[in-house]
């Protein structure tokens, strides 16, 4: 590539409204805030002029410097200075080539400008190419898999989603299981995460249930999602959101894993019946996978410890303690 | 059915041969096992990641010398007591597509590799065993690969009967889920070698092992096998909870019975499902209709997915009480599973690593003297 021509191209001012509006195929730029580059051109003026390509009509495409192009429109700017290169003098692959080096140097890329950038490049580039000299530039594995991803993100994924992926409100994770998703059930599980603004662990938890009662239950998820119980979580008055999101995966939980939380249940009613002192608790170990039961009895002193030990040494029922499932209280 | 079928029914459609090994006489004979399929010949580490999730390169037959330790100990953790099994590493993926198999997670590591240098490779082995007499090692060949699917075109039989039947202190352990047994029935070799087949319930055998001989037809092997003098061994694992599970175990039994004169069994060993998290997604998208992650999954204490302690012990006691009503002492044994539920679901335990390891030893002794 000359890396000279961009640099030493003429410096024009551009009338704003022959500036094509699109970010073209080119741009990289997705989900971010304008606001603060506004104030910066307002306040100091525009330091570094964008690069424009004449498209052989009478309109001009970005290639780079498409945000400041979108400032200065904001800022009502009737011209800017660019600099223009001739459609003859640089081939696309340099065009893309000059932006995504631009942006490198200035900023990091969210996953959705990644998958932009990754498409771009697909246009011109073979796959093996993509991963060994691109891929590590965006901070990606150089892989087939993850190539794929990020090209469904930019082709498949809807823009809702995609901002919401740009802000980092949902993990790729994430992202890749809705991908996996028909298009109708994806948008009804996202509107319930951005509408109970499930955090990036609920959100994992709360697909991962969906997917497999689905398959257990042949119901779509869909048709999971309208069911009453869920329903009447989304439309009580008295929980706020966060507390209607836990309810949703409690009741998801319950119907993915009916042993276990029938086991969690009888436990606590188990433990419930003893009078244990206060800030006494016994808990079951993680899953009741280990044999190993906990009992924690917090005190202040050796006298309060003392008391407390002989209040559990001579409690009723506290050799029922154990595995729900032994116990005939199935 | 002929060798030729066999191999043909295999369906390798490209040999690759690193460089430097197609000289070596084991990849010699696989070659001419396979003399109208096109050979590549590449060097060293050459070989790519293909992105080939569904199919995982199971076409194409990768010939190269392995760098590694040949015999290694089966990857068991302390949490949960292990039979102390040795794997002799003789090759990595497999022509079957279970839905459930660990080797998916590999499948960035794609194609069926065969260690060609397995003469040397055995060589050391054989030496570990011989210098120490005292021990038993029950050494298997099927835990990165099926024992006998690609058997006709590697003839791996043909090279580790007679050196493994000549060991008083080593079993090896042939384990599979076909029927292709013609390299065994043509080998004179018979003691010291355990042919051993897993099992399943038809509904799973059918659904969910691709690629796999019918139940019937392994057990058809297995009792050929038996009759011409080899000791087997059988595996219910991985044992899945399925809509009327306990039916359709029963009916494996009931083949078993049919098939199977239970006093020439070495081992019966149980185990039920598990599986390393990220094998979920993977499991998902190569079998979207898999029943198999349907269950109820804990995180074990070995960081992997297991059934809920209640179900596993259910499926075990069902198995247990089946398997003793049609032999008293089958060899029963758990795998990768902890004291307490080996004593609820059993009724014993060896309570450690080390006594589950003295038990099978006793078996084989007790079986090969």
């Amino acid at each position: 590539m000359n890396t000279q021509k961009f640099a030493t191209a003429d410096l024009h001012l551009i009338d704003t409204d022959r500036i094509n509006d699109s970010p073209g195929p080119y741009g990289m730029s997705f989900g971010f805030e304008l606001k603060p580059l506004v104030r910066s051109i307002k306040t100091v003026g525009l330091l570094n002029v964008p690069v424009l390509i004449e498209d052989g009509k009478d309109a001009k495409t970005v290639i780079s410097g498409y945000r400041r192009i979108q400032a200065v429109k904001s800022l009502k700017w009737d011209n800017i200075p660019c600099r223009v290169i001739q459609k003859s003098e640089s081939s696309p692959l340099e065009c893309l080539l000059l932006n995504l080096h631009e942006n490198l140097a200035t900023r990091n890329l969210n996953n959705v400008e990644k998958g932009m950038v990754l498409s771009h490049l697909n246009s011109y580039l073979p796959l093996n190419e993509i991963m060994k000299d691109y891929m590590p530039l965006l901070d990606l594995p150089s892989n087939e898999e993850k190539f794929d991803l990020f090209l469904k993100i930019e082709k498949e994924l809807d823009e809702n989603i995609k901002i919401y992926l740009a802000r980092g409100h949902i993990s790729l994770q994430g992202v890749r299981m809705l991908l996996d998703m028909d298009p109708a059930s994806r948008l009804s599980v996202f509107g319930l995460i951005s509408n109970l603004k499930f955090n990036i662990n609920q959100q994992i938890q709360l697909i991962n249930y969906l997917i497999d009662i689905s398959h257990i239950t042949k119901a779509s998820v869909i048709e999971l999602l309208k069911d009453q119980p869920l329903e009447n979580i989304r439309l009580n008055d008295n929980l706020n959101t966060p507390q209607k999101a836990k309810a949703v995966l409690r009741l998801l939980r319950t119907r993915r894993f009916p042993s276990l939380t029938e086991a969690e249940k009888t436990f606590n009613k188990m433990v419930s019946k003893l009078d244990l002192p206060e800030r006494v608790r016994i808990d079951p170990p993680l899953f009741f996978e280990s044999p190993d039961y906990r009992l924690e009895i917090l005190f202040k002193e050796g006298k309060e410890l003392r008391e407390k030990i002989g209040r559990l040494f001579k409690m009723d029922g506290i050799e029922e303690i154990g595995n729900p499932w032994e116990r005939g209280a199935w | 059915m002929g060798e030729r079928r066999l191999v043909k029914d295999l369906n390798i459609k490209k040999v690759i041969v690193e460089k430097g090994v197609s000289g070596q006489e084991f990849a010699q004979q696989i070659l001419r096992r396979l003399p109208d399929i096109p050979v590549q010949t590449i060097k060293e580490n050459e070989s790519k990641a293909v992105h080939d999730i569904q199919n995982m390169g199971k076409e194409t037959l990768h010939l190269l010398p392995y760098k590694g330790e040949f015999l290694k100990p089966c990857p068991g953790t302390r949490e949960y007591i292990c039979c102390g099994y040795q794997i002799l590493n003789v090759a990595t993926n497999c022509p079957l597509d279970c839905s459930y198999c660990i080797l998916q997670s590999y499948f960035n590591q794609p194609y069926l590799k065969t260690f060609v240098n397995l003469e040397q490779g055995v060589e050391q082995v054989l030496k570990i065993i011989d210098s120490n007499p005292d021990l038993v090692f029950r050494i298997g060949t099927g835990e990165f690969t099926d024992s006998l699917a690609i058997d006709p075109i590697t003839r791996w039989s043909d090279w580790l009967l007679p050196l493994f039947s000549k060991r008083k202190n080593a079993v090896l352990e042939l384990k599979t889920k076909t029927d292709n047994i013609r390299g065994l029935l043509t080998s004179k070799f018979r003691d010291r070698i355990i042919v051993s087949w897993s099992l399943n319930s038809p509904f799973i055998a059918v659904g969910e092992e691709h690629r796999a001989a019918s139940l019937k037809k392994r057990l058809e092997a297995a009792r050929q096998c038996q009759s011409e003098g080899f000791v087997v061994g059988f595996h219910f694992d991985p044992l899945i909870p399925h809509p009327k599970w306990k039916e359709e175990y029963t009916k494996t039994l009931e083949l078993l019975d049919k098939y199977i004169d239970p006093k020439g069994i070495i081992w019966i060993s149980l185990g039920s499902l598990r599986f390393m998290p990220g094998l979920k997604p993977i499991i998902r998208r190569r079998h979207p209709d898999t029943c198999v992650l349907d269950g109820e999954f804990i995180m074990g204490l070995d960081g992997k997915m297991r059934y809920f302690k209640p179900i596993r012990m259910e499926l075990y006691s069902y198995m247990r009480k089946n398997l003793e009503k049609w032999h008293p002492d089958p060899g029963l044994y758990l795998c990768m599973e902890s004291h307490d539920v080996w004593q609820k679901s059993m009724g014993w335990s060896p309570e450690t690593s080390n006594g589950l390891k003295r038990y099978l030893d006793r078996r084989v002794v007790e079986i090969f003297g």
